[in-house]
Order: C-alpha cells, then sequence, then structure tokens
C-alpha cells in the first residue's frame, strides 16, 4: 500500500499544501451545511402560537371576581356586541407554575375588585397573572352580574389537555409532548386545565375541565396530559367560559 | 509526569481551527434565531434559544463522530482531528445552554426541586407519550460534562491512554441517549418531515461511516501470524514493502508493531501512541523522530522514547534484516529500551 507523502503535524504552523487544501473544502461544505440546516430548521417549525405575555407590564383591571370553576374575573365589556355576553372572563393565576389559592380569593368571591398584574392572551382568550396581595376589593359600581350557566348537552369531544397557563402565551409553543412535564407541574399546581380542541378549519376550542360535580380536577388529568384524549360530558357555556363536566376516570386516551 | 501534557502550543493551525469551530457555532444560532423571530414574532425567546442551541448541539455532535472514522479512511482529515477536543467542550457549553433554558422554563418554579421535576414530572404511562425523554437528555450531558472535564492531557497522562480512551467511547453512548431524546421529545411535537428525516440520516450517517471505517482496518487485524523461527523472530515484511520514512503495520502475536525504515535502517516500535494511541505507524519520520498522526507527538525509532524534556515512551522489538526481509522478534522490550537499528544493506557490501 502506497502511503501518501503530504504529512499533517498540528504543531507546525502551515499545513501541506493538498492537505490545507482538502481542509479548506471541507470546512466551507460544513458551514454551507450549517447556514442550510439552521434555515431549514427553523421553517420547518409549526408550533409556534400568536399567544402572548406581557412580562414586564403590569396593568389593573376592574371587574367581578368568580372563584368557581376556577378563579376568574367578570370585567364589563364596553360596548354591545351581538351573541356576546356584556363582559369577559378573564382567568386568574399566580406567578410560576401556580394557580391562585383557593383560602386566599375566597374573600372576593362574587366581589367588585381591582387586579394588578400581566396580561397573557391568544386568540379570544386572556388571563391574568397576579398575586392574592395584588387583589383589592372596590365599592361597586355596577349592577352585579350574574351569568346564567346554559347547558348545551352532552357531548364527546376530541382533545389535548393543556394547562391554560403556558398555552394561552406563557411559553410558546405550550402545549404537545414536548411541554408535556411543564404542564404536569402547572396543572399540579392549580393552574386551570383546559382542553383544547381542533376544528377541522383550524379554529381551537377551549373548554374549562371539571369533575361531573363541578370541581375542579387538576390531580386527577395529571396522566393524560399532552395527548390526544376524548372526554364525554355535560357542556355549560357560563358567560364567555365553557365548561366540560366529566368524571376523569371516563377520559380515554386516543391513538 | 507532569510536563508531558503541555506539548501542543498555541499556533496559527490551531488558532484557524477554533476560529472555524466558533464561527461556524455562532452562524448556527444567529441565522436560526433570527429566522425563528422574524417567522414567528410571538415565540419567547427562551424557547427559540433553548431550540436554537439543542439543535446546533446535536449537528455539532454528529460532525465530531464523523472525523473519526473519516480520519481513519483519508488522512487528509486529519487536521480535523487535531483539536476535536476544542469541538466537543463546544458542543458540552451549547448542550448546557440547552439544558439550563430547558430546567428554567419547564422545571423551575413549582412544588418539587427543578432537577428531581426532570425524571418525576413526565411520568411513564404506558404510551409513547410517557418514555423518559428529558432523563435521556440528562444523562447524556452528564456524560458530555465528564468528557469535555477530562478532555484536557492532564487528565490523559494521570488515567493513563487505555482508560482515558475508553471513557471517552462513552461518546457513543451519549449520542444514543439523544437520539432517543429527540426522538421522544420534540419529535412528538414538531412533526415536519424534515426534523424526522434529518435525525435518521444523521444516525444512518454516523453508524455507516463506523462501519465503512472499521471494515477498512479490519483486515490488519487478522493477519495471520507468521510462523516463528528457532531463534524466536518472525518473518514481517520486505524492506521493499515499507516506503522511505514510513512504517507498514504488521499483527505479532495479537499486537500491532510499526516498522519503519528510514536512513538505510529499519526499527520496530509498538503500534500505540502513548498519548492517545493513535495508529504510530500511520505516522512519518520527521526530524529523525516518528511523528504521531494524530497530534504529532514524536519518538525516537531506536529507543521508542520522546526526545526531552517529553516524557512518553513507547515498547520497542528487536529487528533483524535477512536476504532482503525484515525479521522481528515479537516479544516487545519495556517501553523506552534501546534496541540496534537493522541496517539494510548487509554490513559486508558496504566499502
Ligand atoms: S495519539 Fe495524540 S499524538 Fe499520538
Amino acid at each position: 500500500m502506497k502511503q501518501p507523502d503530504e504529512f499533517y503535524i498540528g504543531w507546525e504552523a502551515k499545513a501541506a499544501p493538498g492537505i490545507g487544501k482538502t481542509i479548506r473544502i471541507t470546512v466551507g461544505g460544513l458551514l454551507a451545511v450549517v447556514v442550510v440546516a439552521a434555515i431549514a430548521f427553523a421553517l420547518a417549525q409549526r408550533l409556534i402560537t400568536d399567544g402572548v405575555f406581557e412580562w414586564g407590564h403590569l396593568k389593573m383591571v376592574s371587574g367581578v371576581l368568580e372563584s368557581q370553576p376556577y378563579p376568574h374575573l367578570l370585567v364589563t365589556r364596553p360596548g354591545k356586541v351581538a351573541g356576546l355576553p356584556g363582559f369577559s372572563s378573564y382567568y386568574l393565576v399566580a406567578p410560576w407554575k401556580f394557580g391562585l389559592p383557593q383560602d386566599a380569593i375566597a374573600p372576593f368571591a362574587g366581589k367588585p375588585v381591582t387586579v394588578k398584574g400581566t396580561l397573557i392572551y391568544r386568540g379570544g382568550q386572556t388571563m391574568i397573572e397576579t398575586k392574592p396581595e395584588w387583589i383589592q376589593a372596590t365599592a361597586p359600581s355596577a349592577p352585579a352580574i350574574t351569568p346564567t350557566p346554559v347547558s348545551l348537552g352532552r357531548q364527546t369531544l376530541t382533545g389535548e389537555i393543556v394547562d391554560s397557563k403556558c398555552f394561552l402565551g406563557v411559553m410558546n409553543p405550550g402545549q404537545y409532548l414536548p411541554h408535556r412535564a411543564c404542564a404536569i407541574r402547572c396543572i399540579s399546581g392549580g393552574v386551570p386545565p383546559i382542553l383544547v380542541v381542533h376544528a377541522q378549519d383550524g379554529s381551537l376550542t377551549h373548554f374549562l375541565l371539571v369533575s361531573a360535580a363541578g370541581q375542579p380536577v387538576n390531580q386527577q388529568v395529571l396522566n393524560l396530559v399532552a395527548e390526544p384524549v376524548e372526554i364525554t360530558g355535560e357542556v355549560v357555556r357560563q358567560g364567555e367560559l365553557l365548561i366540560l363536566s366529566a368524571d376523569p376516570a371516563t377520559y380515554r386516551r386516543r391513538k | 509526569m507532569g510536563i508531558a501534557y503541555i506539548s501542543v502550543q498555541w499556533n496559527r493551525q490551531k488558532k484557524f481551527y477554533d476560529a472555524v469551530l466558533v464561527g461556524g457555532v455562532a452562524v448556527y444560532l444567529s441565522v436560526f434565531g433570527a429566522l425563528t423571530k422574524s417567522l414567528f414574532p410571538f415565540v419567547t425567546d427562551e424557547i427559540m434559544l433553548m431550540r436554537a442551541f439543542g439543535t446546533a448541539a446535536f449537528l455539532l455532535l454528529h460532525v465530531i463522530l464523523a472525523i473519526g472514522p473519516l480520519s481513519r479512511l483519508n488522512p487528509k482529515f486529519l487536521p480535523l482531528l487535531y483539536n476535536r477536543r476544542h469541538a466537543g467542550v463546544t458542543l458540552f457549553l451549547l448542550a448546557l445552554v440547552h439544558a439550563t433554558l430547558v430546567i428554567l422554563t419547564y422545571h423551575a418554579g413549582s412544588t418539587v426541586n427543578p432537577i428531581a421535576s426532570i425524571f418525576i414530572s413526565s411520568p411513564l404511562n404506558g404510551a409513547v407519550t410517557g418514555v423518559p425523554f428529558q432523563p435521556f437528555g440528562f444523562f447524556a450531558l452528564v456524560i458530555l460534562f465528564l468528557l469535555a472535564a477530562t478532555s484536557h492531557d492532564f487528565w490523559l497522562a494521570n488515567l493513563s491512554a487505555p482508560v482515558w480512551k475508553s471513557l471517552h467511547m462513552l461518546v457513543y453512548f451519549a449520542y444514543a441517549l439523544l437520539v432517543l431524546h429527540v426522538t421522544f421529545g420534540v419529535l412528538q411535537g414538531e412533526t415536519h418531515p424534515l426534523y424526522v428525516g434529518a435525525t435518521a440520516a444523521g444516525l444512518l450517517g454516523v453508524v455507516g461511516l463506523q462501519l465503512v471505517a472499521a471494515r477498512k482496518t479490519r483486515p490488519l487485524d487478522e493477519e495471520k501470524a507468521p510462523d516463528s523461527g528457532p531463534d524466536g523472530f518472525v518473518d514481517a515484511c520486505a524492506v521493499a514493502d515499507i516506503p522511505e520514512n514510513r512504517a507498514r503495520i504488521v499483527c505479532l502475536s495479537g499486537e500491532r508493531v510499526a516498522i519503519f525504515k528510514y536512513d538505510g535502517k529499519v526499527s520496530a516500535v509498538s503500534n500505540l501512541c502513548q498519548h492517545q494511541n493513535g495508529p504510530l505507524g500511520e505516522g512519518k519520520i520527521i526530524y529523525g523522530c516518528i511523528t504521531c498522526p494524530w497530534h504529532g507527538y514524536q519518538y525516537a525509532p531506536d529507543t521508542g522514547a520522546a526526545p526531552a524534556p517529553f516524557v512518553e515512551k513507547v515498547p520497542t522489538f528487536k529487528v533483524q534484516v535477512r536476504g532482503g526481509r525484515v525479521f522481528v522478534h515479537p516479544q516487545p522490550n519495556p517501553a523506552g529500551t534501546q534496541v540496534e537499528p537493522a541496517l539494510i544493506a548487509a554490513p559486508a557490501t558496504i566499502l
């Protein structure tokens, strides 16, 4: 076997010309691969949504605090929009991976309050990240709003259980399998679990998940987060919120 | 032992290597980051960075794994091998940034410890969603840390080359873990065929290159040890088979021996470089010394010892030249033992 007589020695200042040429071609090729890969990998992403977390911007929002089934704020809508209730429902959660503790907000339940916090929104859904000490009771300014629950009947829905906080924009993307661990942490910390249903036309519908008795189900849904599930239960419209009540033991994993 | 590892100093080639390495990584990160930001303006920065650093690390690992077999197939790729450890340390740093962002984003700020969360937050559930892809990544990072931390020649010298070498073979285990990490992680969410295709192509490339390179080096191992004569010397090869200032590698009683021809003489030493077990027989005699093709360590052909102040020594073998053939005694001498080189022309014929 004849060996090439050029020989590379790294501690010498310059490589032999033939070796230098091979290396320059290889390095050039590698850099081209690097650029093409960066472009292709960036373009092929599909999970990033239009969710927004206004991190670092605190706002004051006034409304009526509702604690059931999950803490939310009813905010009067300026002007009347046909087909929509006269108020919006903003979910309320705590910082990091926690929901607002029920005992801390119980004194405000059903009462007008002003909430200081950071807005999180995606599509028509809004959430406020706040703390119990940032909620202040205010004097009633308008007649109390009492959303009447309307039953939409028994339905079978297929979708993904997500933690509403990350899904709406704190993380983007904040759903699907890579996000499973985080969703499990958030939901077990009290962030409301929602079922996201994708329609044929690409639109999304969100259902707050509660037990058959209307109670939070955070601890019972953890094992079915971030994957396709089928849930059959009673759907109720309460103001802007769609609430799906079903016994979590009857949720089924879809393949 | 102390001075052996300061042998390789900074020079133009080394700077070029690092410039290409750092430049390539920077180009990847900025192209990926800028494009992601402009295509998806709502993406959160931590996730954009997590993806940029994660994909960059995985890509760089493929490059690193390709360098070994490529330079076995063609010595012209050896310059890439020279400072491969710099690429390894860079790989670890990229992976560390990725992992730190993952822990801060997905695991911090809940009821459990963020590190514990890696292991318990995505429990087994009998479905593909329960495959523990985050622990795979965690263990791969631990291995990459170990390899980066011991990459300096100080550790090579203190752990001994065979131990160091087997430790660094763990990079293949880390790669396997990372293929699982990617397959059961991001590929379950980002389902564009490009990602699946690129991961599969990478795996095929890494495995394929290894197989091709192994096939090329295998015949040597299978070479039967020649029968030994009554004096114990065995017929190794013809003098004419060895190019001037180069070697021929033969396998004698299970050990690879490099037989060098230079200045009308023949010497035989162990084929294994003391630095990282590089193949000395693929090296060259330069300035009178056997020079390892991998990182340029040098040994005197007759003593197997590195020139002062270096202290590496390799075993030597007794050699004879008879009738145009080289005979080698398969019993290695202790490393650094002086052996008289065999003269190619019989002394009587020199007038
Ligand atoms: S293996 Fe590094 S110089 Fe020989």
